[in-house]
């Protein structure tokens, strides 16, 4: 288990790295979004190329991190009834889930993506709109995201086997979505006191 | 057994996707797994379906062109940025400062404070549009004073949860814009036509709040003198607004030879900024010209007038998108944050990660629930949805009650992004196809999933409230009595009403389109109103593209009619 859990560990630092610095690029939208529209005011001038950015960099943002966001176990599930299972009912769901759920279409996609990418990079494809930037990076963004999607497929599934086994401690234990809201709401009210 | 399975994929699809979606695994992949593996049950089945089932394995292929549309969707861009605003907003301690200052302009007339929650609760939904940051703030600082002076405790806490969740219907809110997109309708027309039902709503309540000061005089009494800590000075507000509208009408015709029609803003921002830069200017060297009331209203209540201004005066005037509003809106709040001394590198940090989180997430259910229509979509879902519903009795209005009520209930266990990626997109095709606006169905369906947040027992309010509310006994600061806490049963109890007064707002709405409908830009006669459906199917001979500059046929015309301007204005939708 020991080689398997520093594949894991590792396959998490990096998508921990990744997901984190990614969230500049929502600032970087913002500006270049507020400044296009101030700009096309102002002076009545438009680029392509910028209102193409805003969205390169929203796309970077979400797909980068969507594995991170699946290490902190915080893509949103129903939990009306997977609340009331006990916690080692949970592990199974949630090691189902990871082998034939999200394996499976995250490989299927990569397999699609491939051809898709590769095909924009051959014929140097560009946006369609004058001036508009190269779609390739664009698009491999896509298949990027998904192979970090899948590489933290594999670290959740070997990170929940080890848990199962009790060889690790549970990094995310189960909080319901409302156990959550009133978690966050007393975070915010510390701040507001403070 | 294999051709009735085959025939019937469409209902059995969508019930096992319920079974995917209650086993709890994240919805985001739930979604995906369960459109392949009926992708894959279908492609084996089409042979005995009797042509019900239309896939086939290249169909794969449009998979990744569909999530590109996601990617370079411009619409959806507006969802970060809303986010980003709410949170830096939350953290810039506005929504405490209105709270204290509007507290005491009201607190003085009965009810004032519940007034003042509910006022305050409209200005939080056109800024930060964060139903819980707005519950939050509301529960730390009026609760405790609506406490302290005997106000009925199952009224403040209902105004309190109730006009938290205003965030969810005024503009710019997040749900409007999921839902513009999935009805294919631009996010400017559903903030024009959410704006009069917004103010309708929120009418409504200070109307039950009116009417509960009547029926019993003492559930909500007015502030004793010694709580009205910024003094009286109601006068000298009077004066500064008269000075305001003075000062904006001169600047308007000294303005309006030279920027012509820019004159009405440009005048109106004068004398708001003059007034304000008054305010300042009094209050800091302390040359007494106004009340304190009226130098500390004036000072809590501009910042955030002029960014409602920035985000949704720009947008309905037709100078910004609303995206470009969002992104506008969002540097509005660092500046605002920043002004205050809120502003730090951790908080930026901590808001850019929640709006990465968030993004991810909803983007991420929106690309399964792009799996799942794929093939919803080739097992004709589609057309069994839309018969079921078309076929229900009483034509529009009995369709609305019914999927009303649907949306209700399934509000109860789906939040609004699962409901507008995954619900909203089956009900639209109905809608139309009975000639519903699907502005007005998309109002109607925003303001039924604003009352599942404060519905007991599972509305997130309620929540939000429960957590700050006190559950233990606690000695008042001013006057020293003890507070008996806040059960939450009262919680509960108290919103009732209001969740009254949602469902009487739907009606409302279903009653008189009209509120909506003057988003079209004139105004309509609800006895008028036809709207032309292009025919689906049917016996109607042809279905699918208008002749897009095709030569006429047989009249001899020379020239082919000219192809329709594309809008470019708005993002491609696929």
């Amino acid at each position: 288990m020991a080689p398997l859990l520093a594949v894991a560990r590792t396959i998490d630092r990096i998508n921990e790295f990744i997901g984190k610095w990614v969230s500049w690029c929502i600032l970087a939208a913002v500006l270049v979004s507020a400044g296009n529209a101030v700009i096309r005011k102002t002076l009545n001038m438009s680029s392509n190329a910028w209102l193409e950015l805003q969205w390169y960099l929203f796309g970077a943002a979400f797909l980068l991190s969507a594995a991170y966001t699946l290490k902190q176990n915080e893509h949103i599930r129903i939990d009306i009834v997977y609340g009331m299972f006990s916690r080692r009912k949970q592990h199974w769901i949630d090691l189902f889930g990871h082998v034939f759920f999200l394996m499976p279409f995250v490989v299927l996609m990569i397999v699609y993506f491939v051809p898709y990418v590769s095909l924009s990079y051959r014929i140097g494809e560009s946006s369609a709109s004058a001036g508009g930037l190269v779609l390739w990076p664009a698009k491999s963004l896509l298949l990027i995201g998904f192979s970090m999607l899948g590489l933290q497929g594999v670290s959740e599934i070997i990170k929940k086997m080890a848990i199962m086994r009790g060889d690790m401690d549970d990094p995310t234990p189960f909080i319901s979505a409302h156990e959550q809201a009133e978690l966050d709401a007393k975070a915010l009210a510390e701040e507001i006191r403070a | 057994m294999i051709e009735f399975i085959a025939q019937n994929m469409a209902p059995i699809m969508f019930v096992s996707l319920f079974a995917f979606l209650m086993l709890g695994y994240p919805v985001a992949f739930s979604l995906a797994a369960n459109g392949l593996l009926f992708f894959f049950i279908g492609v084996e089945l089409a042979p005995y379906s009797n042509n019900s089932i239309n896939l086939a394995w290249p169909l794969l292929y449009a998979l990744p062109e569909r999530f590109w549309g996601i990617m370079s969707n411009e619409t959806l861009l507006a969802i970060p940025f809303f986010t980003f605003m709410g949170i830096v907003l939350e953290r810039s301690g506005m929504a405490e400062d209105l709270l204290e200052t509007v507290g005491q302009l009201f607190g003085p007339i009965r009810g004032g404070l519940a007034y003042a929650v509910i006022f305050v609760g409209a200005l939080l939904a056109a800024t930060t549009g964060v139903v819980a940051a707005s519950v939050i703030a509301m529960g730390l600082i009026s609760l405790p004073i609506m406490l302290r002076y005997g106000y009925d405790r199952r009224v403040s806490t209902g105004v309190i949860a109730a006009s938290g969740t205003l965030a969810q219907i005024i503009p710019p809110s997040l749900v409007l814009i999921v839902l513009a997109d999935q009805l294919g309708r631009s996010v400017g027309d559903m903030y024009t036509a959410a704006l009069i039902p917004g103010l309708v709503l929120t009418s409504l309540y200070v109307g039950y709040i009116l009417l509960m000061t009547f029926i019993r005089r003492d559930s909500m009494p007015a502030l004793p003198p010694e709580a009205r800590t910024l003094g009286s000075g109601v006068l000298s507000l009077i004066v500064a607004v008269v000075a305001v509208v003075v000062i904006a009408y001169i600047a308007h015709i000294l303005l309006s030879p030279t920027q012509g029609s820019n004159a009405d803003i440009l005048g109106v921002s004068v004398g708001v900024i003059v007034i304000y830069i008054a305010a300042i200017a009094d209050k800091s060297l302390g040359f007494g010209l106004m009340s304190r009331l009226a130098q500390l209203v004036i000072i809590v209540l501009i910042p955030p007038l002029a960014l409602i201004f920035l985000v949704l005066g720009t947008i309905f005037l037709g100078i910004a998108t609303p995206t470009e509003g969002g992104a506008m809106g969002a540097v509005g709040a660092l500046l605002m944050a920043a002004a205050k001394g809120r502003l730090s590198l951790d908080v930026i940090r901590q808001a850019l990660a929640s709006t990465t989180r968030l993004s991810a997430f909803v983007m991420f259910i929106l690309i399964g629930a792009r799996v799942f229509s794929l093939t919803f979509y080739g097992v004709n879902g589609h057309l069994w949805v839309e018969h079921l519903l078309v076929s229900t009795p009483g034509g529009q209005i009995g369709f609305l009650i019914v999927v009303n009520l649907l949306v209700f209930f399934l509000a109860f266990f789906l939040d609004f992004f699962e409901l507008a990626f995954i619900i909203v997109p089956l009900l639209a095709p109905a809608a139309e196809a009975l000639g519903i606006d699907l502005i007005w169905f998309g109002i109607l369906l925003a303001v039924n999933m604003q009352t599942s947040f404060m519905h007991p027992p599972f509305g997130f309010a309620l929540f939000y409230l429960r957590s700050v509310a006190a559950r233990t006994p606690y000695r008042d600061k001013m006057t020293g009595k003890t507070i008996q806490p806040i059960t939450t049963g009262q919680i509960y109890w108290g919103a009732v009403p209001f969740v009254c007064i949602q469902v009487i707002m739907v009606g409302l709405l279903i009653a008189f389109p009209q509120m909506v409908m003057h988003y079209k830009g004139e105004t309509v006669d609800p006895s008028q109103i036809e709207i032309v459906v292009p025919p689906f199917g049917g016996d109607q001979p042809a279905l699918g593209l208008p002749n897009f500059g095709a030569p006429p046929a047989d009249d001899g015309t020379p020239a082919p009619a000219a192809p329709p301007a594309f809008d470019l204005s708005q993002p491609p939708k696929f």
